[in-house]
């Protein structure tokens, strides 16, 4: 399990984006439905985690997801 | 399910920081305000401009380096660079942009200056 | 049936595990002759990058990781429907394969580095005022006195990068020897001296971690970031496919650009 200090977070979830936004595959063409590259640019970490505060508000309770699930 | 990759430093904030000044932060969406349009293309036109005064400037430099000016040249040269650099001064404040703004994203090969 | 895409792998097999991606829903593996897109069914494009997201994405590739090679793919790709995949797989075929036995058996690392800049800036001053040749008349005309600003100035940023080349060199001579590709960016900013990614083979993680110590404890007024093993996000190789342009015409304009890139230098 990660360690949850919200600093080394941060900086996995860096890490995690630089990566995912914009390296390996990239596909392009009509038949891929995405969003368009614009909403892909990074906005910067404290956009990205007030919109995961704005999901919990509209979920009702604490984001579940897989850095909280234990195994 | 969890994450196998690790992320390990002693300086997670400073590297939060640089991370951060490093990536491109702001969505560059094209303006089609026609009152912006105005100073979108004085943008592109100084950045241009801008590029070739440094290449002008850089390679001043390297020749003053190489000891390949005369008193004479250095002389003209460096009048010339200083209007250069005056005027691209007043050009910048007319249209209210800063030297950060200059600057073109390549995409993937990076920025142009 | 939006299909969204994890990533490439080198089987046709299904999927034995139970994994679960975005909404939840189930991973599988579509395939194309000897290769396969694993894929889960979305209905509807993710709303912006969110952390959660990005994660659960991230989680799955990492979980294939351990049984495949797989070839990540970006974020938030979404194909319409299985034949428009098909027919994705079959341009892209050859690609992939090639990409696939590439990185067969080999992980990525991270590894960061930050140098005090002001200060590596401060010691370059002073050594430039002690070993000082007077090139230039400290007085003389305005435009004189400009060429000499502008010329300390120049001699500065040149050691600066000097300097910061030196520092990378020594470090990647070490890190270089247990990894089969790289790609370095030297000061990408003024205090990252060193933003990098090493495509290691499995076998050599030992020896690399190693290398790694090494340098940090040979050099400990630098500061260091290690990450991994990642996915081979950085080591995909992809020619673009743009109808924009035909091939020939687009490489010739890249040349250009990195022509030009390399005469404006440290601009």
């Amino acid at each position: 399990m990660r360690n949850v200090v919200t600093k080394s977070k941060d900086v996995t979830l860096l890490e995690i984006l630089d990566r995912v936004l914009d390296k390996g595959v990239v596909i392009s063409g009509d038949m891929v439905i995405s969003v368009a590259d614009v909403d892909l640019i990074y906005l910067g970490l404290k956009v990205l985690l007030s919109s995961v505060e704005t999901m919990e508000k509209l979920r009702g309770s604490p984001f579940i997801g897989p850095m909280q699930e234990a195994k | 399910m969890t994450l196998n990759s690790v992320v390990e430093t002693d300086f997670p904030e400073e590297f939060i920081e640089e991370i951060e000044k490093s990536q491109d932060a702001l969505p560059t969406k094209i303006d089609a305000n026609p009152k912006n349009v105005e100073k979108g293309l004085a943008k592109l036109v100084l950045t241009l401009i801008e590029l070739i005064r440094k290449l002008l400037e850089k390679q001043a430099m390297r020749r003053v380096e190489a000891g390949s000016l005369s008193d004479e040249e250095i002389e003209r040269v460096g009048e010339t660079l200083m209007k250069l650099e005056n005027k691209m001064d007043e050009l910048k404040g007319i249209f209210g942009l800063k030297d950060e703004e200059l600057n073109l994203n390549l995409g993937p090969l990076g920025d142009l200056m | 049936m939006k299909l969204y895409l994890y990533g490439i792998i080198d089987s046709g097999d299904q999927i034995k595990e139970s994994i679960y991606g975005l909404e939840g829903a189930g991973v599988y593996n579509i395939s194309f002759c000897d290769i396969g897109a694993v894929v889960s069914e979305v209905s509807q494009p993710i709303q912006g990058v969110t952390e959660g997201a990005v994660l659960e994405h991230e989680a799955v590739v990492e979980k294939l990781m351990t049984n495949f090679t797989i070839l990540p793919v970006r974020f938030q790709t979404i194909i319409d429907g299985r034949d428009n995949l098909l027919s994705m797989m079959q341009s892209y075929y050859k690609d992939f394969k090639d990409n696939l036995a590439r990185l067969y058996n080999k992980l990525e690392f991270g590894i960061k580095v930050i140098w005090p800049a002001d200060k590596v800036k401060e010691n370059i001053i002073k050594a430039l005022n002690e070993g000082e040749q007077r090139v230039l008349e400290s007085d003389g005309s305005a435009s004189k006195r400009f060429i000499k600003e502008k010329f300390e100035k120049y001699k500065i940023d040149k050691e600066f990068e000097t300097k910061a080349d030196r520092f990378v060199k020594v470090m990647d001579i070490f890190f270089s020897k247990f990894a089969a590709e790289k790609k370095l960016e030297k000061l990408k900013t003024r205090d990252l001296l060193l933003n990098a990614v090493y495509l290691v083979e499995k076998s050599e993680e030992g020896n690399f971690r190693e290398a790694f110590e090494h340098i940090k404890s040979a050099r400990q007024n630098l500061k260091y970031l290690f990450s991994g093993p990642w996915p081979p996000y950085n080591f995909v190789i992809l020619p673009k496919k743009s109808d924009l342009l035909k091939d020939s015409e687009q490489e010739d304009l890249f040349d250009k650009v990195i022509q030009h890139r390399e005469l404006v230098g440290a601009v």
